[in-house]
């Protein structure tokens, strides 16, 4: 390093990557990737899945080297041998899933983090602590140093894997999707912490896939697709319009809306009446929430996630007790949690975990589609199963909703993510459900797979069957639902038409407030 | 960086596994085992082939050690079909000698109680009930404290097995109990009463060959465990809970009950086995006897070769019955002490290695990554 | 000095003398399973190294000042060494830690190798030549009635406790320590700040096998003069339990060897004074005291604080990148 002042250090990027390639067995996951990172910026990476964005980013921390092309840090050429190399030059990344222990204190998880720095055998906490609590002032990251993790919220444990990469004197901070463990409150604090981080000279990557926050936060915006960067954009002029298309390289096709939704005269399937229920951890997560659901219409329950969806669903689906409250299926009221009542008075529940809950992964793909109806005949004549009906029935299923495997004798942990999603309505579709529940089903999976299950719920309602989804994606919700109760903090903030619906308006509810038009 | 990324391997799991591994796989590894075991014999000064060849002499060749063989197998039968329907579950019941003993006190107590002069297929189905419900009870504890009490079943079951065998020293050789034999030296010098002769199981002879009734009714067991994992309802839900509980709950199934009913189906089995040992062997309850042989642990290593299938139990306890049988019969001078349970611990260090050929390859390091 | 109060302190001097092994044991056990390795191998490793240090303590010439040590050395080694395998099965090869343990027991247990070397090394005919004898310490022998309970054992005693001062200031105070404990907890992010599983695991598991080779050693010099085939009669298997017991803590893991010391010498004790107590339920209070502190510690708010490091058991696999 020099000790002179570089001239072309005063102007130069605090990052820039000059021509990053990078491919994998099958697959090119950056190809000649350009952006630059001034000083004192908050740049946003936004792409969708697959679009090169945690490829790019595992470059930037050492993770990976590039096959083709360079980093320049300040100027200087660098290369990274190992995620140490990166720490050292100062680039810090907090990740999306927080690398944090619960039992341990906030110190002790931040002393961790320096593991690899310095050679003292005792731990010094004491003066671990004092410079948490300096850092916490400095930029406005205030926690308590001796706190347990478990102890913390979500948006507190945040700030302490901010202030793991602060603490090892990261320059550039790399975030990765911050904001989606957050409240609209938290993710507030957030962007007062990167303003705070920038004007102290910090540089912030931020990775995204949310247009209206990447404008809203970003200075800058690079927007990757296919592995390409393809342009890189000034927030201030940018829409969310515009993003999109970049983004997509085409203008954005809207899935055909069905009409106006449920049929007239359609019966009420799934009545919820102020209902009340708990969190995990006694604390409450449903207060008072009410909706209903028609026959042939898609109900979409919008809302950042960890404001109730989950606890919602697990009530309706038997997996959770309730406070109080009533609960309906066409009329016949479901009492207890026992996950066999809703499955045989008509509801069926396609989970978020599809490997970890909604099958068994060592099992065939035919004995996880008997999975709710092993019990009775015709798939089982007690005690006994029926092999030749299961597998008969595996295979008229497989077929139907195209679910591509060797055989229906493959275990399902060998699926891809589509095909999971695929097997799973697949079961929940063929029991000829009143009530259709599924929760966050295209999350992870490719654009095609994407397309295939919107059709498939479309294809549901279409039969009558009433259909609650729970989403995170606003642009789904649009596109599919008749109706969208949208969630926040565990109470219903508002119900509204999906033609009256705009994602300004939503984000509005999401966030806890009322539908005031122009907010 | 580690030592194997050095050397340029790593471990990756197979995407499928051709058949002929689930057996070749296993064989090598014996193979590979005997081997270890020769180069431990040689270097300590011993002849491995001949110690080998008095080992299939004495365990398997001729009909009188073979029927020795099945005398030492079926305890371990029993103990292993215990321990391979528990582990399936992912109930780790490490209690199996606990709930062999508790099955041997129930059926011991209820022979001595029905007495001389009771019919010999009651007074044996009788043990045989009598066992099955005492291990089973012994192991409902550690059930239910694992199913409700999200208590680690390993520890509980294990000091159960102190439990049990303290009380079974207890009802020989700390009082005067019933089980205990208080006329003739038995007053001086504690031991157990033995159990009538109508009680006793009988032994059948195949040409030269004697196959005890316990063994039989091992395998009758195991095919019935077999069918009863493959194709009925309860094992669906046994092999659901398996893999993951919350997917049980989520399809209507109630884990909890599963698992202490599979907890209880495994204890039933061990102590089958400890009404077995009583009935067809040693005809009373010898706690010395018992803590010595070790079968409950004994059994876990055979389920655990056996790959938890229950039909390949049956045929790994008599492998493994072969080598204690010729153990016992060859003990004296010049056969070292020990070498059974050194035998034993090398098939399986050997197999548990193997086992891992079967579910990942070894695969040349080039630095790779997943896309994004 | 009443009857009573000599009764209490042969109890007491008792529990420790047949604790000190158990506190080896654990201890070594304890820090394994803070990495995230159950070895169910302790009475395996154990007997291993009783027979290592009873082969040269009875057939080693020497003064011994010389031949204590070498003998414990060889208890470490050999204990150490079937550890190792134990800690190659679980760690590289990722095999199950129950079954792999047990194996180990098996293998090395008393039907297996440690009575195999016994017989071999022709040991079992006559007694050592060397055995820790009882020492003073600072003379503080005389003090009354605590006296001859701490300050009247061996020096193998003394060296527990110096383990156990040494454990907890390295588990909570040390960096190394507190990977450790990061290792046990969460392997992942362990792993994400450039701490080494592998090693970590591979080094404590090792550890424990030598304390536990240091715990069998125990016996031949101190407890039992002339080998015997299992002379450590299960006391592997409380040493697993003890670890739960102290809630894998070395502090609370000494008081729970002395506690359980003390209830097996106190039946033995009690009869020879003529006290009839039912012993068998005495033997069995420590494994029942033990389900009940797991079954707590499994339930209650204090797991948080005061539970098994989460990642215990299970074997780590580094996402493929």
């Amino acid at each position: 390093m020099t000790t002179d002042v570089d001239p072309k250090a005063v102007t130069a990027p605090a990052v820039a990557a000059f021509g990053i390639s990078k491919r994998f067995p099958g697959v090119i996951a950056n190809d000649d990737v350009h952006f630059d990172v001034r000083i004192g910026e908050v740049h946003a990476l936004l792409g969708e899945n697959g679009a090169g964005k945690t490829t790019l980013s595992n470059i930037l921390t050492g993770l990976y080297r590039p096959d083709v092309g360079h980093l320049e840090l300040s100027g200087q050429r660098v290369s990274f041998d190992s995620p140490r190399d990166a720490i050292d030059a100062g680039i810090g990344m907090v990740h999306q899933h927080f690398r944090l222990i619960p039992t341990f204190t906030v110190a002790e998880n931040i002393a961790l983090g320096a593991a690899q720095d310095g050679e003292r055998v005792l731990l010094d906490m004491a003066s671990v602590e004092r410079r948490i609590t300096e850092l916490g002032e400095q930029f406005e990251l205030g926690v308590d140093p001796r706190a347990r993790i478990w102890q913390l919220s979500v948006g507190e444990q945040q700030r302490v894997e901010i202030l793991k990469v602060l603490y090892r004197e990261a320059k550039i901070l790399i975030m990765d999707e911050p904001t989606a463990v957050l409240t609209p409150l938290e993710a507030d604090a957030l962007s007062q912490t990167l303003t705070s981080l920038t004007r102290q000279g910090r540089s912030v990557i931020f990775i995204s896939h949310k247009l209206g926050e990447v404008i809203s936060i970003a200075d800058r915006i690079t927007v990757l697709r296919q592995g390409r960067s393809v342009e890189t954009i000034d927030a201030a002029g940018a829409t969310r319009e515009s993003l999109a298309a970049v983004m997509v390289g085409r203008e954005v096709e809207r899935v055909e809306r069905r009409g106006v939704g449920a049929l007239p005269g359609a019966p009420v399937v799934l009545s919820v009446h102020e209902l009340i229920a708990e969190g995990d951890r006694g604390l409450p997560a449903l207060r008072s929430v009410s909706l209903d659901v028609r026959g042939g219409e898609i109900v979409a329950v919008a809302g950042v996630a960890g404001n109730g969806q989950r606890e919602l669903v697990e009530v309706l689906a038997g997996l959770r007790p309730r406070v109080a409250g009533r609960i309906e299926v066409d009329g016949e009221v479901l009492d207890r949690a026992d996950a066999r009542h809703p499955i045989r008075m008509g509801v069926a529940y396609v989970p978020q975990d599809r490997l970890g809950t909604g099958l068994a992964p060592d099992l065939s793909i035919a004995e996880n589609l008997v999975l709710k109806r092993y019990r009775r005949p015709p798939v089982s004549r007690p005690p006994f199963l029926r092999s030749s009906v299961i597998d008969a029935e595996a295979e008229v299923l497989m077929e139907q909703f195209d679910v591509r495997a060797p055989s229906s004798q493959t275990p399902t942990r060998r699926l891809s993510g589509g095909n999971v999603q695929k097997v799973l309505l697949a079961r929940e579709m063929s029991g000829r459900p009143k009530v259709l529940v599924v929760s966050t089903p295209t999350q992870g999976l490719d654009i095609g797979a994407v397309a295939t299950v919107h059709q498939l719920l479309l294809d549901a309602a279409a039969e009558g069957v009433g259909v609650l989804l729970v989403s995170e994606d606003l642009d789904e919700v649009l596109a599919l639902a008749d109706r969208v109760v949208v969630m926040y903090e565990g109470s219903v903030t508002g119900v509204v038409d999906a033609s009256d619906a705009t994602i300004a308006s939503l984000g509005v509810l999401m966030g806890g407030g009322c539908s005031e038009e122009g907010t | 960086m580690s030592l194997a990324s050095r050397v340029g391997l790593r471990l990756e799991p197979r995407v499928e596994n051709p058949r002929w591994m689930n057996w070749a796989v296993p064989v090598c590894s014996f193979l590979a085992a005997l081997l270890v075991g020769a180069v431990v014999l040689l270097i300590t000064s011993q002849n491995p082939i001949s110690v080998y060849s008095r080992i299939l002499e004495r365990g398997f060749l001729d009909s009188g050690s073979l029927s020795g063989t099945f005398i030492s197998a079926t305890p371990l039968l029993f103990t292993g079909l215990c321990a391979a329907v528990a582990f399936k579950v992912g109930f780790f019941n490490i209690g199996g000698e606990g709930q062999f003993y508790v099955g041997a006190i129930f059926a011991s107590g209820i022979a001595l109680a029905l007495g001389a002069d009771a019919q010999s297929w009651i007074a044996v189905g009788a043990m045989v009930l009598a066992g099955a419900v005492g291990g089973a009870l012994w192991a409902f504890i550690p059930g239910i404290l694992r199913a409700y009490f999200r208590t680690n079943e390993i520890i509980t079951s294990l000091m159960l097995n102190y439990v049990a065998g303290i009380g079974a020293t207890y009802l020989i050789f700390e009082s005067n109990s019933f089980w205990r034999e208080l006329s003739g030296t038995g007053a001086v010098f504690p031991k157990g009463k033995i159990i009538p002769l109508s009680a006793q199981w009988p032994s059948f002879d195949l040409g030269s060959l004697v196959v005890p009734f316990g063994l039989l009714l091992g395998a009758v067991v195991a095919i019935w465990l077999h069918v009863l994992q493959r194709r009925t309802r309860f094992g669906y839900e046994m092999r659901v809970v398996g893999g993951a509980p919350s997917t049980a709950r989520y399809a209507g199934m109630r884990p909890a009950r599963v698992i202490v009913a599979v907890a209880t189906l495994s204890g039933a089995l061990a102590g089958l086995g400890g009404a077995a040992d009583v009935g067809n062997f040693r005809h009373v309850l010898d706690p010395k006897g018992l803590q010595q042989s070790g079968f409950g642990y004994a059994g876990i290593v055979v389920a655990a070769l056996a790959r938890l299938n229950p039909i390949a139990v049956v045929f790994v306890s008599i492998i493994l019955g072969g080598i204690t049988n010729a153990g016992y019969a060859l003990q004296g001078p010049d056969f070292p002490a020990g070498l059974v349970g050194t035998l034993e611990g090398l098939i399986l260090f050997c197999t548990l290695g193997g086992e891992v050929l079967v579910r990942y390859r070894i695969v040349s390091l080039r630095r790779q990554g997943v896309p994004a | 000095m009443s009857v009573n109060s000599n009764l209490l302190v042969i109890i007491f001097a008792s529990a420790i003398f047949y604790g000190t092994p158990l506190v080896f044991a654990a201890v070594g056990e304890l820090l394994a399973e803070r990495s995230g390795v159950i070895n169910l191998g302790v009475e395996g490793m154990m007997l291993l190294g009783a027979v290592s240090a009873a082969m040269v303590a009875a057939n080693v010439d020497g003064p011994a000042a010389v031949v204590l040590p070498v003998a414990l050395v060889a208890a470490m080694v050999a204990a150490g060494l079937g550890a190792a395998i134990h800690a190659f099965l679980v760690v590289t090869l990722r095999v199950n830690q129950i079954i792999s343990g047990l194996a180990l027991t098996i293998f090395a247990g008393a039907a297996g190798l440690s009575s195999y070397l016994a017989n071999v090394w022709g040991l079992g005919k006559q007694p050592a030549m060397n055995q820790f004898g009882r020492m003073d310490l600072f003379g503080l022998k005389k003090f009354p009635v605590l006296g001859p309970i701490l300050f009247d054992q061996t020096l193998l005693t003394y060296l527990s406790w110096v383990l156990v001062v040494l454990v907890m200031v390295y588990l909570f105070r040390t960096r190394m320590g507190l990977h450790l404990r990061a290792v046990g907890e969460s392997p992942q992010t362990a792993d994400s700040v450039g701490v080494s599983v592998t090693r970590y695991r591979y080094g404590h598991v090792i550890a424990g096998g030598m304390l536990a080779g240091v715990a069998g050693a125990c016996y031949s010099l101190t407890i039992v003069p002339t080998w015997a085939n299992g002379l450590t009669a299960g006391e592997g298997w409380i040493a697993l339990a003890l670890v739960i017991f102290g809630f894998w803590r070395p502090d609370l893991t000494l008081v729970g060897a002395y506690l359980f010391g003390a209830l097996s010498s106190l039946s033995f004790t009690l009869q020879a004074r003529g006290i009839d107590v039912p012993t068998a339920f005495l033997d069995a209070l420590p494994y029942l005291a033990t389900i009940v502190v797991l079954v707590i510690v499994s339930n209650s708010r204090i797991s948080k604080r005061l539970g098994s490091p989460a990642a215990l058991g299970r074997p780590y696999e580094r996402e493929e990148r």
